[in-house]
């Protein structure tokens, strides 16, 4: 288990070596210690004190001290919050490779593009209930909504709000993006009211845009239910 | 068993390393000491018995202990638990029991020099004038019978965050301490003191030292007491530490 804390989660006052040596022992059948190493990606970091470590290589000897006992499933909780993006991308490699070996890894997250990119399958849980299950691609498929971006002089929110299937309006200086239930009748809807738009561009909806539509969806159900 | 070895020479270690927190830990009894023994005049008997300075020698052994206990079992645990290392072993095989065992057993090995030191300084400064078989029977006595202390510093550490450590521990040292009689005899204090005194850990842990140098039969009533105490906060630990496990904290 993987878990990130208010602390290091590390033992102070030792090498990281010597906090590897131990877990690794008290496990009967520990993962070999070349392999460990290499997974997390922390040869360089084996003679440090676990007090001189920065956030992300911290988070690499979490790791290491995870998978030491050599298990089938691993629990990662937020495991990249607190990483750049360079070592978010180095991380995912390393769960890529050890998920390869034919092992499970299950994680939270709130980066939902990483849950898109990195799953085979991805859970969405609204309020302690399970709203969708499925790989992203299926997630993202449920969900019609569709964004219609394009850019016009003197955008009028007003006016965009009334045409089909919108149901959000987003505009940021010139750029119009509507989101739609129904991107064709949008589309025509648009051409048809005259507005002078330049550049229309439509596109599916991202895993985002699908966790949103799950979520509120949910909560409608919710509030219109008995009691 | 060879898990609680390892982790067992991994706390040692760890514990060897921090030097500062050992220098804190042994210094501050030893420093106490000595502003005691620069305070009296070291002529007076206490109770008829025994002589202030191997009363005072006797009492600051427990007060070291107290302090060693508390300090290595509180404070250090406590700031230990709030990293969530502890939970990060929580996860592994190793037993709970083994894990409780080997920091009940790290807080005695800090006692163990604390006592040294205290009666190296009864020897040299404090007048105390014991056979080498007595100093050794002594320290042993003041070693075993400082586990109840040790099981109540896990406890604590148990119990507290690293914030509200520092006071908690500061406050149970100097209640246990003054209340118990280490830095003034109970016989002078105030009948209601007097009988408080009586239920407290570290006046029996006293007692039972003074009455070995005075050459008397150990009082049942005070190993009955301290017995009583290990036992009772080693159910507490256990206790703490299940309801711990059930919610999946450490």
């Amino acid at each position: 288990m993987l878990q990130t804390g208010t602390g290091s989660g590390l033992p102070p006052g030792v090498k990281v070596s010597e906090a590897l040596e131990l877990v690794r022992r008290l496990y009967a059948h520990p993962a070999s210690l070349t392999n460990t190493v290499a997974q997390a990606g922390i040869s360089s970091l084996l003679g440090c004190r676990t007090n001189a470590l920065s956030g992300g290589e911290a988070q690499r000897v979490r790791f290491a001290l995870a998978i030491a006992g050599d298990p089938e499933l691993v629990f990662l909780d937020e495991p990249t919050v607190a990483m750049d993006v360079e070592g978010r991308r180095t991380f995912w490699r390393m769960m890529r490779q050890f998920g390869e070996e034919g092992r499970t890894i299950l994680f939270a997250t709130h980066h939902l593009e990483e849950a898109d990119q990195i799953a085979d399958r991805v859970i969405v849980i609204n309020h302690g209930r399970v709203v969708a299950d499925g790989p992203g691609a299926t997630l993202k498929a449920a969900v019609t909504a569709r964004h219609l971006r394009f850019v016009i002089t003197n955008p009028d929110p007003d006016r965009y709000d009334r045409l089909e299937g919108v149901t959000d309006v987003r505009i940021s200086g010139t750029g119009v993006t509507l989101i739609s239930l129904d991107a064709d009748a949008t589309a025509r809807d648009l051409v048809k009211s005259g507005v002078d738009f330049k550049d229309l561009e439509v596109t599916g909806a991202c895993l985002e845009d699908a966790f949103v539509a799950l979520t509120e969806r949910t909560r409608c159900r919710e509030d219109d239910g008995p009691g | 068993m060879s898990a609680l070895l390892s982790f067992a020479r991994f706390e040692v270690v760890r514990l060897l390393r921090s030097w500062k927190f050992l220098a804190i830990t042994v210094g501050f009894p030893v420093v106490f000491y000595m502003l005691f023994l620069g305070e009296r005049g070291s002529g007076q008997v206490i109770d008829g018995t025994v002589p202030w300075r191997v009363y005072l020698m006797v009492s600051m052994c427990t007060f070291g202990a107290l302090v060693a206990a508390l300090n290595a079992g509180g404070s250090r645990l406590a700031t230990e638990r709030s990293t969530g290392w502890a939970r990060q072993l929580r996860i592994t095989p190793m037993p709970a029991w083994a894990y409780v065992m080997t920091k009940v057993t790290a807080s005695m090995l800090v006692v163990l020099p604390v006592l040294a030191l205290v009666e190296l300084v009864g020897l040299t400064f404090g007048d105390v004038r014991l056979g080498i078989g007595q100093w050794f029977a002594l320290t042993a006595l003041l070693w075993v019978t400082a586990l109840p202390f040790a099981v109540l510093g896990v406890f604590v550490g148990f119990m507290v965050n690293a914030e509200t450590a520092y006071p908690v521990v500061t406050a149970l040292m100097f209640v246990l301490g003054y209340f118990g009689g280490l830095f003034n005899p109970v016989s002078q204090m105030p009948q209601a003191l007097q009988s408080a005194a009586k239920v407290l850990p570290t006046f029996h842990h006293a007692l039972l030292a003074l009455e070995f140098l005075s050459g008397q039969t150990l009082g049942g009533i005070n190993w009955l007491i301290l017995v009583g105490y290990t036992a009772v906060l080693g159910l507490a630990l256990l206790w703490k530490y299940r309801v711990e496990e059930a919610r999946g904290l450490a």
